[in-house]
């Protein structure tokens, strides 16, 4: 937990309004990224992002499942993240809930699109079977292992090289059954299918301190924010969803600013990232 | 709970903003209406009380078209003796909808995340160090749920918290825009929300001009967030006038 005296309080936001923050960063660079894919051996496809001293798992796994009767073209996706203890002690019992489920709230916003499927990072009707019968559930699942800020934009990078690495196995559906009977499946134990990641965005949260803002935000950072908005940007530069933080308001004009400055900041992020899973992917065949 | 005589329903629509490029879509988006009528910039008309619940400490009742919410705030009361100490006051914000609220049976899921998003939009403008030690509670009911029902119940919530007495920075009002091909629409209904685009909520301060709260879902260029964001905060302004008014009324009511 960071308890930080006055004096440090005045170091790091003076470190920010003079563009030089504690550890040597720019107000807009990022610490390091490392991506690790394929972790988990049990899920269909996982990651780990590192950050600086944030650390996630990000993991996939597939399952059939039957589609809601209210959207039978469409499969299912359930984010859930979880904030476990033994990263920080403020994430065991009530404070670790909250802080999950405003993360997964935040992270399906921007994974799922709105309520007709644009902008969605995942192509649900890519998930279906055999419709009102037959579809994909996906349940991402998200686990904090080590926290030191910037956790929304670690496991939004996460599950977009988990997703990269997702490998859904062929499945053949009988042709011929009744309207009222599950038709047969065959499950491919060879041939499996990958999804196109393309469209997955990237997040970007900026964090403000004093009258600036700041990316990557550390925890001792994060401690003296006044407010901080997530913005998810999609490759071709269009905004996927946003989220605001804090309490503090905050002048329209700035929050326009903050969008144009995410937009910037995520094309690097994005390049930078798509790299790092190539490579983490071309390691993980060699292996 | 019966309308006041005299409680004129008022509506809050922003004023249209002139384009300076024409359209380039005349004939395929706008050749359906919306399912109420409305022009794409038009709101519903709002009706807003307070004293709905004489129990509370401070409660409100508020109906924009098929919209109906009912917000009562208890407390400040002491907090539970399991919570540390606190030198500011502590906020608990709960909404609940009633059965009968959607055609569909049983409780909707997507309702869970409003309490968390009610609170959020709220303790920025609470002057909570005036209550320390202490806890308000903020409960709010959709009666009957017509679309915009969170910004309606954000609104809702601030006229209650007024009415308890509660000091704050500004009052609060909440608006949302639905995106749906090209068009923008503002205030949306539960058929409109269903098939959206991309959805934009926006909370403010409308004095301070301020933004408290800020969720965009869907895909969204930077030329829509820019008109959203004018037509919301137009909106939002007017809809502070319409609550001014409906305070000033209540206390010239009970000056009598």
């Amino acid at each position: 937990m960071v308890g930080l005296s006055i004096g440090e309080q005045h170091f790091v936001k003076g470190g920010i309004a003079q563009d030089l923050r504690t550890d040597g960063r720019k107000r807009l660079t990022y610490r390091p990224i490392y991506v690790e894919t394929g972790v988990i051996p049990q899920a269909n496809g996982s990651a780990r992002v590192r950050i600086g001293g944030t650390d996630v798992i990000a993991s996939v796994k597939a399952e059939i499942g039957r589609p809601s009767s209210l959207q039978p073209d469409k499969g299912k996706v359930a984010v859930f993240i979880d904030c476990s203890p033994t990263a920080e002690p403020t994430f065991g019992g009530r404070g670790g809930e909250e802080l999950s489920s405003e993360l997964a709230l935040a992270l399906q916003r921007c994974l799922l699109g709105g309520k007709s499927g644009a902008g969605a990072g995942i192509n649900l009707s890519s998930l279906l079977i055999k419709e009102g019968k037959v579809c994909w559930d996906l349940y991402i699942d998200g686990l904090v292992i080590s926290s030191d800020g910037n956790l929304l934009d670690a496991l939004g990078a996460a599950i977009k090289a988990a997703l990269t690495n997702t490998a859904i196995p062929k499945v053949q559906v009988s042709a011929e059954v009744a309207d009222d009977e599950q038709p047969e499946i065959d499950i491919s134990d060879e041939e499996y299918q990958q999804f196109d990641t393309s469209s997955v965005p990237v997040i970007v949260t900026l964090t403000k301190v004093g009258a600036h803002y700041i990316v990557d935000a550390t925890t001792e950072e994060e401690s003296q924010m006044s407010s901080a908005v997530s913005i998810s940007v999609n490759r071709v530069g269009h905004i996927c969803g946003l989220t605001k933080r804090g309490g503090c308001g905050l002048d329209p004009s700035v929050i326009l600013d903050m969008i144009s400055v995410a937009k910037h900041v995520s094309e690097s992020l994005m390049n930078k990232l798509d790299s790092e899973i190539s490579a983490a992917e071309a390691c993980e065949d060699e292996s | 709970m019966a309308s006041k005589p005299g409680a004129a329903t008022s509506t809050y629509s922003p004023k249209i903003v002139a384009r300076t490029r024409p359209p380039i879509f005349k004939d395929s988006d706008l050749d359906w209406t919306r399912p109420d009528g409305r022009g794409f910039h038009q709101c519903r008309p709002a009706l807003l009380q307070t004293g709905a619940v004489s129990s509370a400490s401070g409660s409100a009742y508020a109906e924009f078209g098929n919209t109906k919410v009912i917000v009562s705030v208890f407390g400040p009361r002491e907090s539970k003796k399991a919570m540390v100490y606190s030198d500011v006051g502590r906020l608990n914000c709960n909404v609940s909808y009633t059965t009968f609220a959607s055609p569909s049976a049983g409780q909707g899921t997507d309702h869970k995340e409003y309490s968390s998003m009610l609170h959020k939009a709220l303790e920025g403008v609470i002057m909570t160090e005036t209550f320390p030690k202490t806890t308000v509670d903020v409960f709010a009911l959709v009666l009957e749920s017509g679309g915009s029902d969170l910004p309606v119940v954000i609104s809702c919530a601030s006229l209650a918290l007024v009415d308890a007495g509660i000091m704050m920075y500004d009052l609060i009002t909440a608006v949302s825009v639905s995106c749906i091909g090209k068009s923008l629409m503002i205030d949306p209904v539960t058929e409109e929300e269903g098939c959206e685009d991309g959805s934009f909520t926006m909370t403010c301060m409308p004095s301070r001009y301020e933004i408290t709260q800020l969720t965009i879902t869907g895909e969204w260029t930077t030329p829509n967030i820019n008109e959203a964001m004018q037509l919301c905060l137009d909106a939002c302004s007017k809809l502070g006038e319409i609550m001014r008014d409906c305070l000033k009324q209540a206390a010239s009511a009970s000056d009598e």
